[in-house]
């Protein structure tokens, strides 16, 4: 079976249309241990590292995918498809408009976009997409869905590093649903039989910009912070909420996707901020960390009247910006464990 | 051609001439200041604050005064204020990284500058769209919420590369769509109602006001070029705010009259014989340094033409029926020039480009606009390769003076006039 891959900077790609076509979702997140030197002629310095990352991977290895559909997304890279769309060898390049609102009006443009979607695919690779096989595949989501549920409230209770919870979920992003339900149950399993949260970490919810590399994640458990809750696209965002099982599946999907949890580039902040709440009453948590990757704008805007209303409510917050880059930064790293230093000490504002 | 004196200043020697009437501008200007204030003090009427792109002929219609909070982060930084409300919504916690109009407006309002300085009121409501970038959405929402003002989003679908005509159809109706929840939506919270008549009269003058700046724009075209961008920068304020009142009308006409008789002459806004290089200008000026355009001059460099004031001009026409009127504007709001595809936008360069007879093109990469400066790479190599005229790719910002580098900038720009010369040859 062939990859499909696609552009997503959050978790907007309706994955079960793919699925249901026959390919494998293959969420692009590009290598940071590789220069993006070949994505640096097309964009200039000020622009998300990140998406530079996914053009590089795109120009060196679409040929070995059966297409790729670019999800509308952040502002900032909607407008790189037309460059992807120029230099980005590929047989079927499509660009699926999901709408930014979830009105009733928007709900009724989703439907338009998605059966272009699937008559785009289904035209371009002589398939049929039945509703059968949308049921089929929104199983498979589902099972993955419950599954990474499980893993994820494990993080609040057993030692998990960080780096595990966040390859877990770029493998199921990567790799084909089968293997990934069956590999996740051996995960489940490593995960229950792991000793208990470690009594030398905080426990942190994670929110701001998508991590894409286990490194950063890494440098977060040096510090001592425990990442145990978080609303991230590669992240909760992807399995907070469940597919509905409704008669028509096309519906299904569109109230899920219009439905879950609001990452930055959609409105409202208010509706970030609920998800946010919800978390935070669910799981105790020492402290929250809101990263921001460099140039990511819509995180940046979020983060002041975010931190501030998690300020209000007693949170305690450490804002700070990364750049993309796998080598620990060790200005963060002193920061952070200041950070947790001071909560020891009582100390922490 | 040498105007620079030693120390690196102009000599002055070239003087752009403006147009008799320029200095008209003041009296629609005047007019929407005096307006604000009436809209303010009587408790029966309403304010809004919009952005770019958006359909201001329904603020007119709805008799909303229309404020706009990037109009006034230009006027922050023509007055010199922009860079202290910046820092000061940096203090905020707003990052370096973000759009500088947000964070003038946002200064603006949190230090309660005054209005001749770029301050901005508190609306009624707040209504914007994508159009052009999310940041204006993202801005606005976190103003109406610090302000505890309702707020309406458009949600303009993307009309990239390649979109075929079933797929634009699709995303008129969806457009069209919002045009209705956007009327429910201030009818809600204003109280008032559409009066089709009154939006049939503010189409008719919005009309009348947009042809007169395309047909300006015809007259660029004369070589030499009777009115540049130095000039254009600033009266394109009506097409802002204006749109669908008499005001401004009067005004076009007026400088449309001055171009008329200045090109019957055969002169131009250089002095006789010194327009040496036809310039296309993309992106938004540096407001707090509009000198940059005089400068251009000493080097017998005048900006013939710019997307940007040309995308504040779109035809909006009154058609048979409303529906048909609301489809005809969501499709210009999907097509601004300045929000074009890369497909769209070497077409059109291209195009603009033999009309106006070019001879350079100056891309300003925009940090704090990076939709509009997606591409721009793209661009300038289609141009150098189909045109064979050079492009130069400036990196700087619209409103943060702390991204204007005086001795850099100044050795480019001497440096692409070198390539033009060289170009002429």
């Amino acid at each position: 079976m062939k990859k499909l891959a696609y552009f997503d900077t959050s978790h907007e790609m309706p994955l079960e249309i793919i699925m249901s076509a026959g390919f494998i979702p293959y969420k692009i997140m590009g290598d940071v241990h590789k220069s993006n030197d070949p994505a640096d002629k097309y964009l200039s310095n000020f622009f998300c590292p990140a998406a530079k990352s996914w053009l590089t991977e795109a120009l060196a290895e679409s040929k070995e995918w059966a297409g790729i559909i670019f999800a509308q997304g952040c502002n900032n890279t909607n407008r790189h498809y037309d460059i992807w769309k120029l230099h980005v060898e590929t047989p079927f390049l499509h660009w699926f408009g999901c709408p930014l609102l979830d009105s009733a009006t928007a709900k009724k443009y989703y439907r338009v976009e998605l059966q272009r979607l699937i008559t785009s695919l289904e035209n371009k690779f002589d398939i049929k997409i039945t509703s059968e096989k949308i049921r089929e595949a929104i199983g498979k989501s589902n099972a993955i869905k419950k599954k990474l549920q499980y893993l994820s409230a494990l993080r609040s209770q057993k030692d998990i590093p960080n780096r595990d919870y966040l390859a877990a979920i770029i493998k199921c992003l990567t790799s084909p649903a089968d293997e990934v339900s069956v590999w996740l149950d051996s995960e489940i399993a490593a995960g229950t039989s792991k000793p208990a949260f470690p009594t030398g970490k905080k426990r942190f919810l994670l929110t701001g910009s998508d991590v894409t590399y286990v490194e950063w994640m890494d440098t977060l458990d040096e510090c001592g912070i425990r990442v145990v809750r978080d609303d991230l696209s590669i992240g909760e965002r992807f399995f907070a909420t469940l597919i509905p099982n409704g008669s028509d599946p096309m519906e299904s999907l569109i109230e899920y996707y219009m439905g879950i949890p609001k990452p930055a580039t959609r409105p409202t902040i208010q509706k970030r901020l609920d998800y946010l709440y919800k978390a935070l009453h669910e799981t105790t948590v020492d402290g929250v960390l809101s990263q921001n990757l460099k140039f990511c704008e819509p995180y940046a805007y979020d983060s002041v009247p975010v931190n501030n209303a998690l300020k209000s409510k007693g949170y305690k917050v450490i804002h700070l910006e990364r750049d993309f880059s796998p080598a620990a930064d060790q200005q963060l790293a002193t920061r952070l464990t200041a950070f947790v230093e001071m909560m020891d000490g009582g100390n922490n504002g | 051609m040498d105007k620079v004196n030693k120390s690196g200043e102009n000599t002055g020697k070239v003087v752009l001439k403006t147009l008799p009437h320029s200095k008209d501008l003041k009296w629609p200007m005047l007019w929407w200041i005096a307006k604000e204030k009436i809209y303010r003090t009587l408790p029966w009427k309403k304010t809004a604050w919009t952005c770019a792109a958006f359909p201001i002929e329904v603020m007119w219609a709805y008799d909303i005064f229309p404020d706009h909070p990037e109009n006034m982060a230009t006027v922050a930084a023509a007055r010199k204020q922009s860079q202290r409300l910046i820092e000061h919504a940096e203090g905020m916690g707003f990052s370096r990284d973000l759009c500088s109009y947000c964070k003038t407006n946002i200064g603006a309002y949190d230090t309660k500058i005054k209005k001749t300085l770029g301050g901005i009121s508190k609306p009624d409501i707040v209504v914007c769209t994508n159009a052009i970038c999310d940041t204006h959405w993202k801005w606005f929402q976190i103003m109406a919420d610090k302000m505890n003002v309702p707020f309406f989003m458009f949600d303009i679908p993307k009309w990239v590369s390649g979109t075929d005509e079933k797929t634009l159809e699709g995303n008129i109706d969806y457009v069209v769509d919002q045009f209705h929840d956007l009327m429910a939506f201030i009818e809600k919270h204003t109280g008032k109602k559409m009066n089709e008549k009154r939006m049939n009269k503010v189409l008719d003058r919005s009309m009348e006001l947009t042809n007169l700046w395309r047909e300006i724009f015809e007259h660029r075209k004369a070589v030499p070029s009777p009115y540049s961008g130095a000039e254009t920068s600033a009266s394109f304020f009506p097409l802002v705010v204006l749109p669908g009142v008499k005001i401004g009308i009067n005004f076009f006409k007026k400088i449309l009259s001055d171009i008329k008789s200045i090109t019957a002459k055969g002169e131009g806004t250089m002095p006789k014989g010194t327009e040496t290089y036809r310039v296309m200008w993309e992106g938004i000026p540096f407001w707090y340094r509009m000198k940059f355009m005089y400068d251009l001059a000493q080097q017998g460099a005048v900006i013939v033409f710019e997307p940007y004031t040309y995308s504040f001009a779109p035809p909006k026409k009154k058609c048979l029926t409303m529906e048909e009127t609301l489809r005809d504007v969501a499709k210009l709001m999907m097509g601004t020039p300045y929000a074009f595809n890369l497909e769209r936008r070497i077409e059109n360069f291209e195009k603009w480009i033999d009309e106006y007879k070019i001879d350079g093109v100056i891309l300003h990469e925009n940090m704090s606009c990076r939709p509009s400066s997606a591409g721009m790479i793209d661009l300038a190599e289609a141009i150098m390769r189909d045109k064979g005229i050079p492009v130069l790719i400036l990196q700087c910002d619209m409103n943060d003076p702390r991204a204007y580098s005086e001795g850099q900038i100044k050795t480019r720009i001497e440096g692409f006039v070198e390539l033009m010369e060289a170009n002429k040859k």
